[in-house]
């Protein structure tokens, strides 16, 4: 069974409607959370979230209202299976340094007073002081940053080429960005896990694009006669159906992620899932062609032969 | 099981030589290395994971992280400031103890950073003698800097701070390991974290008591025996008999008396005779009324010390104080031995857990939270659910789709994926590493990327099988081809995930080991099992075409 036979797209002539595309997507990205609407899990912005686990059919209404009257601004919801009897509660206030869980204990309080009728069994808590929140959100900015910068230091020198290195790491930006404004979109929490996806996505980002690079250098050596467009193109073409299985397969692991993975790994699903769409896409219409816009206007500067590692 | 079969390495040298019999007996000359080479490998690994989870009362091989199995992770900073104004002080008493031996009139020797002490309205015919005095028993770890008019500041150098620092944060870790132990706790971890290495770390699996493992946890358990100069009802009653300040060698403290409610207030030595370094051992036990008592023992030289100091202030009251509260104060009735108590107000419950404490030591420094994470077991149960249902899911996907697709291939590239599942079990099970929810994430994340390098393989393949090669010679260069490719997209894929360690312990800790692991035995399952099912079921015979 084959999906495509011997595919012959041209990608990079028509790159520049997608490029035009990403630019668009990744301003709207970016305008979207610098307005405001990317949420922190508790981790980032510090706070208190309680799982409480009830022993009957817990009355959503009725914790809300005993939890709003003590700690204004709370976030009340059912959490998990509906027949689990648990309850996510999101306390509105910060967790003093002083008495981390002065809030937990006032909002369970609360809960016996007034809803006493129902038990909690079960408490769960994440409590984070002001300044771990800070500092993990500077760490995440920080790590992921590096992380790119040192993949792209990795492909730079296995390519004897910068631009190799460059048009992978914009590309994996590129996913990063997206997929965090689509999070942001559907008002998903930036959690560590989240953090964990998207780094792990800038590897299968860059992964990915590695294979079409590889193959454009064995291409090179056999075809240096070539233009530089030609030879990405038919590189993209002899791997495109790697590429499409590949992500597919992947795809499909997520998949299962988001579908079953309960309410913890289900961000962590969705952010890999849009990642790995998005990572598909900019593989194939904007990593190789950045790289062979940069060797066509080389072409036409410096005449033809340029290559890379093949010098 | 019989008992011999129950140690592993033995279990395992007698499955491989059943696999190397059946090797022997079914598999062409050429294979038979590579064969029994890979297939005690695997053997090896599955005997190292079994059993895998914690079955009538033998423990599971795989460790479950605490938001798998429930229980506390707790981040602490200790305030080293606590320890560095102890020092100062200490350095404060003897520099007072050193003039006034030597009869240096000053006015007045002073704490006034949590690193530096001044010395203040030194007689101006003894500067020379206080600068010696400061210089000889501060030179080395400390800076002296005069102000001139027989003024000093005595300032602790750099080095000496990290070292204090240092030293406050392992003395804290040590006392916090034998608190944990005395609660009972299997498999904790207690480490320090962070960049100013001022954090610890205190996981503790499976409690299910938080409050009472967080009190045990955050008491500092200063313990000291003071003599009293005074006591009184009141705290203006005790100033007026000194003139309205406390003075340098004294301290204020209160405690609970016998009128509920009613504190009573102790002026204090400074000096204490005994403190909590110098106990041997504490235990629960009960005064005479059948109240909960603490009995404490004190260590040899403290015992000496101790019967000197009682037996020259007989008559005189001596109170025992534990972080800042007077517990009792009886009056000296003859010299004391080893054996004492500590009689007060508190429940059996309160006096259990003080003996423990006491006999685990003193935190060296208060410890404030930053973060706390406590995870009910029904909790940990539910995740445990999710994480095995969404395996599940995504391995049947998966071994569909590739069935489908490359047909008989798609069954070489499922045993490769099963492989890879074996070893990252094993390894995690040999380095007890834990296995939290994220990282079950990270094994389902790696066997949908072993999938792409059977993909690689199989593509090419292909390619070269429409290229109009032989299929022996399409599979040799499959492979070959494919290998450096391979080794890149794992790197780079390594390079992401050693970020990801950067996040220090909790689950996504779990998450990048589990990714790690998988990364480097994925090129062993899916690239090399691959490569030996393919030559193994080619064979010698000539092989027209190929299901792929």
């Amino acid at each position: 069974m084959e999906i495509i036979k011997n595919p012959n797209f041209n990608f990079i002539g028509r790159a520049k409607y997608f490029i035009a595309l990403s630019i668009a997507l990744i301003v709207a990205s970016v305008a979207w959370i610098a307005t405001g609407h990317l949420r922190y899990g508790v981790e980032f912005s510090g706070g208190t979230q309680l799982v409480l686990h009830f022993q009957n059919p817990p009355e959503i209404d009725q914790i809300r209202d005993a939890v709003t009257r003590i700690s204004p601004g709370s976030v009340i919801q059912t959490y998990g299976d509906i027949k689990a009897n648990k309850v996510l509660v999101r306390i509105g206030e910060e967790a003093p340094e002083s008495d981390l869980d002065a809030p937990a204990r006032a909002v369970r309080q609360a809960l016996a007073d007034t809803y006493g009728q129902n038990p909690i069994l079960e408490s769960s808590s994440e409590i984070v002081g002001p300044i771990v929140g800070a500092e993990l959100r500077q760490k995440a900015i920080l790590l992921t940053t590096l992380g790119l910068l040192f993949q792209l230091i990795y492909i730079a020198a296995r390519f004897k080429g910068g631009v190799w290195g460059v048009g992978a790491t914009i590309a994996a930006f590129h996913d990063v960005l997206i997929a965090l404004g689509v999070l942001a979109f559907l008002n998903f929490e930036v959690t560590l896990n989240i953090i964990a996806a998207l780094l792990t996505l800038v590897g299968y980002s860059v992964n990915d694009t590695f294979v079409i690079f590889d193959r454009a250098r064995e291409n090179l050596a056999h075809r240096r006669k070539d233009p530089m467009a030609r030879i990405l193109n038919d590189s993209l073409n002899q791997t495109l159906t790697r590429t499409i299985i590949s992500n597919g397969t992947t795809f499909l692991t997520v998949l299962g992620l988001f579908l079953f993975g309960g309410e913890v790994l289900r961000g962590f699903g969705l952010a890999m899932v849009v990642g790995i769409v998005v990572g598909t896409y900019s593989t194939l219409f904007i990593a190789v062609p950045l790289v062979s816009w940069w060797y066509g206007r080389q072409e036409r500067v410096g005449g033809p032969g340029v290559g890379p590692a093949g010098r | 099981m019989p008992p011999a079969l129950q140690n592993p390495v033995t279990l395992w040298l007698l499955l491989t030589a059943a696999l190397a019999g059946l090797v022997y007996a079914f598999m062409r000359p050429e294979l038979r290395w590579k064969a029994i080479g890979y297939g005690s490998f695997l053997l090896a690994c599955a005997v190292a994971i079994w059993p895998p989870y914690e079955r009538e009362g033998v423990p599971g091989k795989i460790h479950l992280g605490l938001d798998l199995r429930g229980g506390i992770h707790l981040v602490l900073q200790v305030v080293v400031e606590d320890a560095l104004n102890a020092t100062v002080d200490d350095a404060v008493t003897t520099a007072r103890d050193q003039a006034t031996r030597k009869g240096i009139q000053y006015g007045a020797i002073q704490r006034v950073s949590p690193t530096s002490f001044s010395v203040e309205g030194t007689e101006p015919a003894r500067v020379k003698d206080m600068r010696d005095v400061l210089r000889d028993f501060f030179g080395r770890s400390w800076e002296v800097r005069e102000a001139g008019e027989g003024k000093f500041t005595v300032e602790m150098n750099d080095l000496y701070q990290r070292q204090l620092k240092d030293q406050t944060v392992q003395e804290a870790i040590r006392t916090l390991e034998r608190r944990v132990n005395a609660l009972g706790v299997a498999e904790p971890v207690i480490a320090a974290q962070g960049s100013r290495g001022d954090q610890i770390l205190v996981q503790l699996p499976g409690v299910t008591d938080i409050e009472q493992a967080k009190r045990i946890i955050k008491t500092t358990a200063q313990l000291s025996l003071r003599l009293v100069e005074n006591a009184a009802a009141s705290q203006e009653t005790l100033l007026q008999g000194v003139g309205g300040k406390v003075p340098d060698n004294m301290e204020l403290d209160s405690g609970p008396s016998d009128t509920p409610g009613q504190p009573t207030y102790y002026l204090l030595r400074k000096e204490a005779m005994i403190t909590g370094r110098d106990l041997k051992n504490a235990r629960v036990g009960v005064d005479e009324s059948n109240r909960p008592q603490i009995n404490f023992s004190l260590n040899a030289t403290a015992t000496d010390k101790f019967a000197r100091e009682t037996g020259r202030n007989i008559g005189r009251q001596l109170a025992i104080v534990l972080d800042g509260t007077v517990y009792s104060a009886p009056v000296i009735q003859a010299k004391l031995g080893s054996d004492n108590r500590i009689t007060g107000h508190f429940s059996t419950q309160e006096a259990d857990e003080l003996s423990k404490i006491l006999k685990a030591g003193a935190l060296p420094a208060t410890l404030k939270y930053l973060q706390e994470l406590t995870v009910g077991a029904s909790l940990g149960r539910d995740s445990i659910r999710d994480g095995v249902r969404a395996s599940i899911a995504a391995m049947a996907f998966i071994t569909i789709f590739m069935l489908i697709y490359y047909r008989l291939a798609g069954l070489n590239a499922i045993v490769a994926l099963a492989g890879n599942m074996l070893i990252v079990l094993a390894a995690m099970a040999y380095t007890s590493a834990t296995l939290t929810l994220p990282g079950v994430a990270g094994i389902i994340l790696t066997v949908g990327v072993g999938v792409d390098t059977n993909v690689l393989v199989f593509e090419r393949i292909r390619e070269e099988l429409r290229n109009g090669k032989t299929v022996r010679a399409a599979v040799q260069n499959g492979f070959e081809r494919v290998w450096i490719t391979i080794l890149d997209t794992h790197a780079t894929a390594l390079i992401a995930a050693a970020f990801l360690f950067q996040f220090g312990t909790g689950p996504i800790k779990g998450f990048a080991v589990t990714l790690v692991i998988g990364l480097v035995s994925n090129i062993f399952a899916s690239y090399f099992v691959s490569k030996f099912i393919f030559e193994w079921v080619l064979g010698k015979r000539h092989v027209e075409s190929l299901s792929i």
